[in-house]
Parts: structure tokens; sequence; C-alpha cells
């Protein structure tokens, strides 16, 4: 359903997904049942001609009764928080705490208003000669694992791509490091997520996933930032 | 496009449509209203902002206004990862969204009246006045510039603009396209400027040509 409205384009873009949904439906479900709850009262207890005022009174029947509208509720809640906190943990971890093996890596500098992608270039290998930096488009082959490093030059942004469902803050003076996997060929949106001041909403970038052979031919001829068109 | 995808659109067109803006439809008041996105950083008066790098631009010569704001648009300028200032100046020339506004905007800001702005760097004015020799076949002895040859006036720039852009050329950080000759022109030249410390000469002397 959320791929409807947006690819997946990377290899954990469906269990975000699915994390999202499992929060959706957990809370969606209490949401309508107390809303629910909380109207039939309003109506159930309307003002009527003739009813008696309701009075709080301590008695074993009203404690009967806390304990099936407020005390079974609340630990099925506490059920469903333990069951949101493993899912979350779950995600995180895979996505975020572990660094899997990687087949390349990209640099990615963020500053106002623009974004800088070094890659390595035919020679695999990061801060040679053959290094291609580009602005506001990024190049990477379908398929392949990528640790990014991320930095910014002068004030916070967040790098992200929302086909990924990756999003990313950047610190100035820290180096922040993650991985994606590219699953889908295509060209997708990159944006700043981070107010970085005026230019911060027109601060996009651009980016291509390439099948091995277009990817060959980007590097074998690169461009460095892309042509503008009205 | 899938159902949900043209609803979203639908739903955010509509929220658009309720915050457009007149735009007249041509003429310095269309201009005027382009040049709201300018003054952020070049000022009401088109006189630059030494906070944030931003060169005086009032009364430049509209050729050079379009030509400028059409190569940050496509990457000809500004578009180089060294280049901070370019960096932000090149998102702000994709504000204007046609080549027709881009005239018009030139326009608008070639119609501002220009000023000399004041000494920040305090160079050899004598130094630079015979370093200036060179200078002059393009931008001209009084330094107004020169259309034939792409040539910018000079006189109205702040010193520590001109300073900051013949570094530029001379790093390969402005003039980096062989595509774009004027600059690519410039950029050969300042590779004869011999250190920062005659830079600032030259822009001490540019300081005394008046406008
Ligand atoms: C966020 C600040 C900012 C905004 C907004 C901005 N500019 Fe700039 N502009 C700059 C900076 C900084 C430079 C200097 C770039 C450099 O050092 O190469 C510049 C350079 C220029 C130049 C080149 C001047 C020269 O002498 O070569 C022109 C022309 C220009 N801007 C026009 C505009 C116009 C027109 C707008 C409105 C659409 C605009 N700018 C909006 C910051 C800005
Ligand atoms: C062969 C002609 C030529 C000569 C000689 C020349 N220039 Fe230029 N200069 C240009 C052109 C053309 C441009 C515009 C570049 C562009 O379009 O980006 C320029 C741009 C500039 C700029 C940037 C102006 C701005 O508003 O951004 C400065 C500063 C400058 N020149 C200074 C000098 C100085 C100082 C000298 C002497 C050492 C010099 N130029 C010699 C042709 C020349
Ligand atoms: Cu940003």
């Amino acid at each position: 359903m959320i791929e409807a409205f947006i690819l997946q384009a990377s290899s954990y873009a469906s269990q975000i997904d699915a994390l999202i949904w499992m929060i959706i439906v957990i809370t969606g479900v209490w949401f309508f049942a107390a809303e629910g709850v909380f109207f039939w009262l309003i109506w159930r207890f309307r003002a009527r001609p003739g009813g008696a005022p309701a009075r709080y009174v301590d008695d074993p029947e009203e404690h009967a009764l806390k304990y099936k509208w407020i005390e079974i509720p609340h630990r099925l809640i506490l059920v469903c928080d333990v069951a949101l906190i493993i899912g979350a943990i779950t995600v995180w971890s895979d996505i975020k705490l572990s660094m899997p093996a990687t087949d390349e890596t990209v640099r990615i500098t963020a500053q106002q208003w623009a974004w800088t992608f070094q890659h390595v270039g035919p020679d695999g290998q990061m801060d040679t000669e053959d290094d291609i930096v580009s602005i506001d488009e990024m190049h990477i082959q379908v398929g392949k694992a990528y640790k990014y490093e991320l930095m910014a030059k002068d004030v916070l942004h967040s790098f992200s791509v929302p086909v990924f469902r990756l999003k990313q803050d950047a610190i100035p003076g820290r180096v922040i490091t993650g991985w994606f996997k590219p699953t889908l060929v295509g060209e997708f949106d990159v944006q700043c997520a981070e107010i970085c001041g005026i230019g911060h909403g027109i601060m996009p970038a651009r980016l291509y996933v390439e099948t091995p052979e277009a990817h060959a031919a980007w590097l074998a001829s690169p461009t460095h930032y892309l042509a503008y068109q009205f | 496009m899938t159902a949900a995808r043209s609803m979203t659109l639908a739903l955010s067109l509509s929220t658009l449509a309720g915050c457009a803006t007149e735009l007249p439809a041509a003429g310095v008041a269309r201009g005027e209203v382009l040049y709201q996105n300018c003054s952020q950083c070049h000022g009401d008066d088109g006189y630059g902002s030494t906070l944030v790098h931003a060169p005086a631009i009032a009364g430049l010569p509209k050729w050079y206004l379009e030509a400028q704001l059409t190569n940050f648009q496509i990457g000809w300028r500004g578009a180089h990862a060294d280049d901070v200032e370019g960096l932000k100046m090149r998102p702000m020339s994709r504000t204007i969204k046609s080549a027709a506004d881009v005239m018009v905007v030139s326009e608008y800001v070639a119609g501002m009246p220009a000023k000399k702005s004041e000494s920040t760097l305090h160079g050899d004015v004598a130094k630079g006045q015979a370093a200036y020799a060179v200078c002059s076949a393009c931008h001209g002895v009084d330094g107004k510039g020169n259309e034939a040859m792409k040539a910018p006036p000079l006189t109205q720039a702040q010193d520590w603009y001109i300073v900051k852009q013949l570094g530029k050329f001379k790093g390969g950080v402005r003039g980096y396209e062989p595509k774009n000759a004027a600059a690519a022109t410039m950029k050969d030249i300042s590779g004869g400027i011999a250190d920062e410390a005659a830079m600032r000469d030259l822009a001490a002397y540019i300081q005394t040509l008046p406008l």
C-alpha cells in the first residue's frame, strides 16, 4: 500500500514499510476503539429529563467497572507497546546499528545548498586520481551494497532518499557512516530534510540507480552537474 | 499514475492554488516581484552583502546579468565542489523559471543605480595600477567593461569580491567548463596573477576607478 505512493528501491525499504504498517494497525485499532467508546459514552449518558446526575461513589461495583474499562485495556496496550518496541529495535539494528559487508563507498557532502557526491572511479578506490566528484547527482549501480560517509560543511542538513526509506542527519565536524543497497533501476529524488537556511527548500539532488552497463558507461564519461531544464 | 498518486497530486495542487500571488505579466513590475527572491542576499538596492559574500549587482549590464544567471542555471558557474558561494547562488538562479524571466529580472537589476563600495582590504594602489594594464584590454582602461569581449564592468565590485573571483578563476573553481569560453579566457588570464597580495593590489586600484 505504501509502495503505491512511493516505490521501494532499497533492500531495507520493505522492512521500514512493514514497521510503519505495524504502527498504523496497532495505534489505529486502539484509536478507533477509544474514540468509539468515548462517543458511545457521550450518547449513552446524555442529559435526559428525569435522569439522575452521576456521582462518584467508592463501592465494590465501581471497582469492578474500573477493572473492566481501565485495567484490562491498559495491560493490552502494554503488550502492544512491547510488540512495537521489539519491531522497532529489530529494524533499527538491521539498518542503522549493523554495517554489512559493502562493495563500494560513496562520500556525500552537504552544504548550503548543494550535495556533493564523491564516487570511486573505475579503480574502485576512494581518494584516488580517478574519483568522480559531482554536484547534485549521485550515480550508483543496482544490486551493489554501498557504504556512505556523510558530512556537512556548514550547518545541519539531512540526507533523505524517500524511495530508499533512508533519512540521515549530516552534522558539521562529524563523518556519519551507514549503508544502502539499491534494488530498482531508475531516477529518484534526494532532498534535504533538515532546515538549513533560505535555500533549504531548493536543495534537491537526483539519484541515478543504473544497470552495470549504464554505470560503466557513466564511469567512462561522467557528468558533473545536472543541466537545467526550464 | 495510480489513483493514490493522482489524489495526492490533486490535493497538493489545490493547496498551492490557494497561496499563489499575482505576478505581473511583464516589465519592471514583474522584475521587481522576481527580484524579491534575490534581495535577501543582494539587498533591496542590489549593493550585495559582505556577510553572505553576495556581490553588488546593481547597474551591471543586462547582457552580463543574463549570461551569469544562465551560467549558474546550467552549471557553467557555481557547480564546482569547492565553490562555496557559487553553490549558494546556483539554486537561487533556478528560482527564475524561464529564459524570458531571466531577461526580465536582468533588466530590472540593470536598471538599479550602481554605487561605489568601501575599501576593506587596503591593497597597494600603485602596484595594482601597473598590473591592471593587462586587464584593460578587455575590461577597459576605465574598468567599464566591454560587451564585445564579454568582459563585465568592475568599478562597482567590492574589493573582497574581486579578490575572491580572481582566486576562483586561478584555482579553476570558476571557468572550469571549457564550453564557457568567456570564463575560460578569464581563467587563463588569472594564471598570470602571482598571488593573493597581487589580487588585493588589483582590487585596490579597480576601486579607485569611478563608476
Ligand atoms: C542566498 C543568497 C543569494 C540569493 C538569494 C541570490 N544570490 Fe546571487 N549571488 C550570491 C552569491 C554568494 C554570489 C557570488 C557567487 C560567487 O562568489 O561566485 C552571487 C552572485 C550573483 C551574480 C553574479 C554577479 C557577478 O558579478 O558575476 C548575479 C548576476 C546574481 N547573483 C544574481 C542574483 C539574482 C538575480 C538573484 C535572485 C533570483 C540572486 N542572485 C539571489 C548569493 C545569492
Ligand atoms: C581576455 C579578456 C580579459 C582580460 C585580459 C581580463 N579579463 Fe577579467 N573577465 C573577462 C571575461 C570575459 C569575464 C567574464 C567571465 C564570465 O563570464 O564568467 C571576466 C570576469 C572578471 C571578473 C569577475 C567579475 C564579476 O563580476 O564576477 C573579475 C574580477 C575580473 N575579470 C578581473 C580581471 C582582472 C583583474 C584582470 C587583469 C589581471 C582581467 N580580469 C583581465 C575577460 C578578461
Ligand atoms: Cu540542507
